[in-house]
């Protein structure tokens, strides 16, 4: 690959760099985001996808709670077609502490958050899911929101305005300093192995849980994270209308969001040293079981439902805030360092915080850009509205599928039948979506759409997705099969902790399609190793 | 309204409706057992058509699987192929494609080496037995005949590009076209309505006239499995004669034909056979005495109890129902047999879904005797005739080590001749048979 | 049948749980479309048993509420046959066809319906009781008249006691009461102990077609007394047809009591000839005629399983000779649809059950039989359809007319089902 110049160098496609990237090219800066994955490889793809209404934070952390009360009202009129503002209820069940639920109001009335009171029938009423052991219930503005839409359209606006880039498999592997500043990041494509070179002006480091190392590659050692493992499941159908959280302290199981067609049950919370340690990062059964005990109290239904997948997301929190390393106690705020008490006038990185307050986090990211290179013009994010765009739109779970029946053209061959993807929204992203690339993986055009999402979990559309990119020339010689086995072995990580009931019996038919008849356990693969 | 209750008493009942349940069945009319079979659609369904025996040890493709057998014995002494002699395998192979072939579906012979059978996205695996249909792809491939590789506008997951490129390294040079289906143009297309179609002149006629512009100079055509369902051979045959070219069919993911063509031959012929057969029911209880076993099904409009002097259980594992998985362990699900199992679903699977091993939780099920009686868990028989084949055993991944239909086939032998044996009959020609005045119906001319 | 007014909004995931058994709920699909692949309608309006399935997991109520399809359906069940979980997307069907505004439905299905809760008959066709009883009576007297070999035929109406209560599909006294004739000789000749019931002997029930539960519990419920009230031991559905499985069904879906049991006429049949009470034979068929059978999915698959369709064979067998009956393939309980179920040849909906029947036609044409032998109704007039369309050289009979025609007893006016070749054979000698 050759070597990029570029005014401001953006490490990290979670929802903050997105985020950095956009902000900047609404004020006129031009900006390369890398990512050693891809879009929302980190904590912003691994999250329930709540749109806090500050609920949540209300009884313990009222600055956050209140920052999220702000935020969550900006993105849901600048980004509506990512929000689906369908409400959340906060629910205490026979045993819970009723004190702690009584004193919920009030501590909603301090952050700013709209809280009304419902007798159990009246929830039960909204949420026919909800049990008869339902002691108390408060309405709260939650929503949801599509992080993945989210991202996408951030970076698609930033190339639209022709002041950003996109670059996936990208990683830094040091910096080149010269006077105190950064003057190049020297860079890998992990895909090909070839190093090159970027020259910059500034240096965002929006590495999420990795930004620690990130730092420390420029020779910064303040920023200190700790990385808390939330593990959550996903089950295939929609269970509840709005956002449902025990109303109790932080704990496992203890909130359900439901996203689109699916619902999300989470979330568990261990604490993770190394953010590498691909074996500690995944789900276990025994947090799965944890969750689903829990979560079932709330809502009896979730011990009679498929689950498809279980995901882990490394939440970034400041390690100088983490009360004895624990990562429910430790802050949600974020934190912008400037490093130049560590001798860098050019290099920030900005950690912390949630999806709800990305915008925030950018704007203060980019207005402290946006000094030091002298550019005057004020953030816009929080009234520009975010535009959508060609291969943006197919990440809403049922989106897919209502855009198919609509259009009615038998022609169009559904690939992935459990979400109804049909053959022309794969060729549009490989076509058009950020990041698209000859040769795009199944990886990749699963993170922009509904692949591999559904109840066989890419069990049967990585076959057929697979033949539909030979036959479109994006694939050649054996490495379409090499991308099936890839994609597939990564699926199965999140499929195995829920693996029981017509789970299991997928796999078992899972087993046959990828070992009996497509042979991918005896695969010759001369490709080199998946370097994620 | 008075609902119906049938009873029939039987010898035998062959519980499950795959590859080891029919083997069971035919095999024990063979010996002159009256048998009764019971069962619902599962994974047969989902079959290449191929019958494997051993394809792969320690992840690698063998080329000879009764060598691979006599090894396994050793390295897997709780195998259920370590009860079985070569022989008895060798017989019970024979048998069943005897009478498959019998039924008017052509098989290969099962031989001394293992062949190099077509997948269909372009590699291979070793296989013991080819249905006749897709033996000329084998053969093709190795000689590197000149061939063309045909698939259909609107069929799911069946690219002969994609088969082309991964088979360019071994098979360079294949041609490759794109037809759209006569009468299912502009539709989304399975194999299943395109095979039933071929099965008529008109539409081989079409079909013929479709092709033919691209054969070039190709010796053969490979398609997807989609000569006929019902007589494949004449499908091929007639349309190799309009041709002048060699086919042979590859097969695809599910839904696809080969399975489809196997459960309706034996859906069709046991009867005839003299097998009491309900291909729709399962057994909802089973009732273990002394004296027999007592199953009792539900139908739509009656009841119906199955009283059997022996059983042979051949329900599969969790796509086929003879498993059953909770969160908290797994279960067998008709009788409750014992299954042998680690403590947690953290250790049914390996962290890594390709890991060359496989996985724990593939090779849990019934643990059986020399007699393939399922055992209870201090070692003894559960019942002195209900026995046990098929997929449903423990100690084998059948997927992993291709060895699904030697396995079903070789248990069910096992099976049948140890409850045939406790029944007092005895091992009769194992040949095809057919029941005295059930002669079967004349099939459709397809020439 | 466009967009939809207003309607009620299901939550089909919840009927899947309320009516599919446990470990057969849309939950357990596997997604691998063995019911789209065996399922005929199939890709009519972009849909199949498949996409149902996942729509209801993916909350798109509305649409499936509305689709189109769910009248190209025929709820045949077949994809629950095909199904290793066993999944019935008939189920959801029936509760989506339930949703439409009755004046949104097929026409032809809710005047159907309608026609039969206007009258005790419950026929289709609007033949009320007492031209019903006129019809049967004119008919019985012609035939006395034109035969004398059944100069003394009686045709018991509302006879309490006996053991048979036999339906009468309305297609004959409405529009080809010659037709019933065959039946009637048929019970003449093995001495069979009958009665037609005034009130309730149409067979025929598209009130369940409609997806209203509570029309075809009424139908079901005014059958039902009409039948206890005549004491029969078995109420015996024609030559087959959805009353059957609507009947039975209905009993036991709302709980009625019914103080019969219910048997198939073809099973009668196979019982009389093993008995020696109908000595048929196929010594008729000197030309080596051939024959296919359409197993009805009512009958077989919904209802009796291969026990019906071993009947059914054992009857065509006798009567054509065993080496020219050949069978579709699939048959039995895994036999497809024809497309005239399901209300589908009611619905006006013609290219769609066309494209529905054409894997039908080809099973046919694959045979390359002369003569289909169809018991039900909906199925003979189905086929007899898309023959004409796709230009299938096969006619369709009754199984009454073969069993006649092999007793000699078929009179002239009774053969329209037959072709030329068929037309002179074995005429009564005396008529």
């Amino acid at each position: 690959m050759s070597d990029h110049e570029t005014d401001v160098l953006i490490i990290g496609a979670g929802a903050t760099g997105a985020g950095v990237m956009r902000d900047l090219a609404l004020r006129g800066i031009a900006s390369l985001l890398i990512d050693r994955r891809d879009l929302n490889a980190g904590a912003s793809g691994g999250n329930h996808g709540l749109l806090h209404s500050g609920g949540r934070y209300a009884a313990t952390d009222t600055a956050t709670a209140a920052e999220c009360r702000i935020e969550g009202e900006i993105l849901k009129r600048v980004a509506p077609q990512c929000i689906d503002d369908c409400g959340g209820l906060f629910v205490a069940v026979e045993g819970d502490d009723p004190d702690f639920a009584a004193r919920f109001p009030a501590a909603c009335a301090a952050a700013g958050i709209a809280c009304e009171a419902l007798t159990p029938d009246e929830a039960r009423a909204r949420e026919p899911a909800l049990p008869q052991t339902l002691i108390a219930a408060y309405a709260v503005p939650d929503a949801t929101i599509d992080p993945f839409r989210l991202v996408l359209e951030n970076v698609a606006h930033a190339e639209a305005l022709g002041l950003g880039r996109y670059l996936p498999h990208t990683a830094v592997e040091g910096f080149e300093t010269d006077a105190g500043r950064i003057v190049a990041a020297q860079a890998r494509d992990l895909r090909t192995g070839a190093p090159f070179r970027i020259a910059v002006r500034e240096v965002v480091n929006a590495g999420g849980t990795w930004a620690g190392r990130i730092a420390a590659l420029a020779g910064c050692d303040e920023v200190r994270l700790l990385g808390s493992k939330g593990t959550l499941i996903i089950a295939n159908t929609r269970i509840a209308k709005g956002v449902i959280n025990r109303l109790r302290p932080p704990g496992d199981g203890d909130i359900l969001v439901p996203g689109g067609t699916v619902s999300i049950l989470g979330t568990s919370s261990v604490t993770l040293r190394d953010p590498d340690d691909a074996a500690a990062r995944a789900p276990t059964a025994a947090e799965v079981d944890r969750i689903l005990d829990e979560g079932s109290a709330m809502l009896p239904v979730l011990a009679e439902t498929r689950f498809v997948r279980a995901f882990s997301g490394v939440r970034p929190l400041l390690l100088s805030d983490a009360a004895e390393e624990d990562g429910r106690k430790a802050s949600r705020g974020f934190t912008l360092y400037d490093h130049e008490g560590q001798g860098l006038a050019n290099f920030c990185t900005i950690v912390g915080g949630k999806l709800t307050t990305f915008r925030l986090m950018a704007e203060k990211t980019a207005d402290l850009v946006a000094a030091r290179l002298g550019v005057v013009a004020p953030c816009r994010t929080a009234t520009e509205p975010l535009p959508s765009g060609p291969g943006l739109g197919w990440t809403a779970p049922g989106a897919s599928a209502r855009d198919w029946m609509a259009r009615a053209d038998a022609t169009d061959t559904i690939l992935c039948e459990c979400e109804m993807v049909a053959r022309s929204a794969v060729d549009e992203i490989v076509a058009r979506a950020p990041g698209h690339e000859d040769h795009m993986s199944l990886d990749a055009i699963a993170r922009r759409s509904r692949i591999g999402k559904g109840a066989c979990q890419g069990a049967f559309c990585s076959m057929r997705v697979t033949s539909h990119l030979y036959d479109a020339g994006v694939y050649e010689g054996a490495e379409g099969l090499g991308e099936m086995r890839r994609f597939i072995d990564g699926r199965y990580r999140g499929v195995r902790p829920v693996l029981w009931g017509a789970g299991l019996a997928q796999t078992e038919l899972a087993e046959i399609l990828h070992v009996g008849l497509a042979g991918l356990d005896l695969l010759n693969d001369d490709a080199p190793e998946d370097p994620r | 309204m008075r609902r119906p209750h049938r009873r029939i008493e039987t010898q035998l009942t062959v519980v499950g409706t795959g590859i080891a349940g029919f083997a069971a069945a035919l095999f024990a009319r063979a010996r002159g057992l009256d048998v009764a079979q019971v069962g619902h659609s599962g994974a047969l369904a989902y079959t290449t058509g191929y019958l494997d025996l051993l394809g792969v040890a320690d992840g690698r493709k063998i080329a000879d699987p009764w060598a691979g057998l006599d090894a396994l014995r050793m390295t897997e002494p709780g195998h259920p192929f370590g009860r079985l002699a070569n022989a008895d395998i060798r017989a019970a192979l024979d048998a069943f494609i005897g009478e498959v072939n019998a039924m008017g579906l052509g098989y290969t012979p099962a031989g001394a080496a293992n062949l190099t059978a077509l997948l269909p996205y372009g590699v291979t695996k070793p296989t013991l037995s080819l249905p006749e249909t897709m033996w000329p792809g084998a053969a093709a491939l190795a000689e590197r005949a000149p061939a063309l590789i045909v698939d259909f506008a609107g069929l799911q997951g069946f690219s002969a590009a994609e088969f082309a490129a991964n088979m360019a390294a071994v098979w360079p040079g294949l041609a490759t076209a794109r037809l759209a289906f006569p009468g299912m143009e502009s539709l989304q297309v399975f194999p299943e309505p395109m095979a039933r179609a071929l099965e008529t002149r008109e539409t081989r006629a079409a079909f013929v006239a479709r092709l033919r512009p691209h054969l070039g100079a190709v010796t053969h055509v490979g398609l997807p499995a989609i000569l006929g369902v019902h007589r494949p051979d004449t499908v091929r045959a007639a349309l190799e004669a309009e041709l002048g070219v060699t086919l042979f069919e590859i097969p695809t993911i599910p839904p696809g034909v080969p399975g489809i063509r196997l459960r309706e031959l034996f859906e069709r012929h046991l009867p005839g056979r003299g097998v009491a057969l309900e291909p729709n029911l399962k057994a909802a209880e089973a009732r273990l005495d002394p004296s027999g076993i007592t199953l009792a099904l539900h139908g739509p409009m009656e009841d119906l109890d199955i009283r059997a002097e022996a059983v042979v259980l051949a329900t599969g594992r969790f796509l086929s129902g003879g498993l059953r998985a909770e969160r908290s362990g797994i279960r067998e699900t008709l009788f409750g047999l014992p299954v042998a199992q680690p403590d947690g679903r953290e250790a049914w699977f390996r962290p890594a879904y390709f890991d060359p091993r496989g996985h724990p939780v593939n090779r849990l099920g019934l643990t059986v005797d020399d007699r393939f009686r399922p055992l209870d868990a201090a070692g003894a028989p559960v019942h002195p005739r209900l026995h046990a084949a098929g997929a449903v055993l423990a100690g084998q991944d059948w997927a992993r080590s291709r060895s699904g239909a030697g396995l079903a086939i070789a248990s069910a032998w096992a099976a049948v001749n140890a409850a045939g044996a406790e029944l007092g009959s005895s091992p009769g020609d194992p040949g095809p048979t057919t029941a005295p005045g059930a002669a079967p119906a004349q099939e459709p001319g397809t020439a | 049948m466009n967009a939809p007014t207003e309607r009620p909004e299901i939550d089909f995931l919840a009927v899947a749980r309320a009516l599919m058994p446990a470990g057969a709920t849309t939950d357990a699909c596997v997604g691998c479309g063995l019911c789209a692949s065996g399922c005929p309608a199939a890709g009519l309006f972009g849909m199949d048993p498949r996409r149902f399935v996942n729509m209801a997991a993916l909350g798109m109520n509305e649409a499936l509420s509305t689709t189109p399809w769910v009248w190209a359906c025929t709820q045949c069940k077949r994809c629950a046959y095909v199904c290793p979980m066993g999944i019935d997307v008939s189920l959801l069907v029936g509760v989506a066809r339930g949703a439409w505004p009755d004046d949104e439905k097929p026409k032809g299905i809710v005047r159907s319906c309608a026609a039969q809760r206007l009258d005790a008959s419950t026929s289709a066709m609007g033949v009320r009781s007492e031209d019903f009883v006129e019809i049967v009576e004119e008919t019985a007297e012609e035939l006395r008249e034109s035969d004398p070999r059944f100069a003394d035929l009686r045709v018991p109406m509302d006879r309490k006691g006996a053991m048979f209560v036999v339906n009468q599909n309305s297609r004959e006294p409405a529009v080809e009461p010659e037709e019933m004739g065959p039946m009637w000789k048929i019970f003449d000749y093995v001495g069979a102990d009958w009665t037609y019931s005034s009130k309730g002997w149409a067979a025929e029930n598209f009130c369940m077609f409609t997806g209203d539960d509570a029309a075809w519990k009424e139908m079901v419920e005014t059958r039902v007394d009409a039948i206890n009230a005549l004491e029969p031991q078995v109420w015996i559905n024609t030559e087959c047809g959805h009353s059957f499985y609507t009947l039975w069904k209905g009993i036991e879906r709302f709980g009625l009591e019914a103080k019969f049991e219910a048997g198939s006429l073809v099973s009668y049949y196979a019982q009389w000839i093993r008995e020696g009470k109908l000595p048929v034979n196929a010594d008729w068929n000197t030309l080596g005629v051939k024959f296919t059978v359409q197993d009805p999915c009512q009958l077989v698959r919904k209802s009796l399983g291969d026990q019906a369709a071993e009947d059914l064979r054992f009857v065509v067998k006798t009567l054509v000779g065993e080496e020219n009956f050949i069978d579709m393939t699939p048959s039995r309980q895994a036999n497809y649809c024809c497309g005239g179920g399901g209300g589908f040849l009611q619905a006006g909906m013609n290219d769609e059950r066309r494209a529905y029947g054409k894997r039908k036609f080809d099973q046919i044409a694959a045979t390359e039989a002369a003569y289909v032998l169809t018991p039900c109704h909906n199925c003979h007039s189905q086929i007899e359809d898309i023959g004409g369309h796709y230009h299938g050289a096969y006619h369709v009979t009754h199984l009454w007319t073969l069993i006649c025609l092999s007793l000699g007893i078929l009179g002239p006016d009774e053969r329209k089902y037959l072709g030329p070749e068929l037309a002179g054979i074995n005429l009564p000698e005396e008529a």
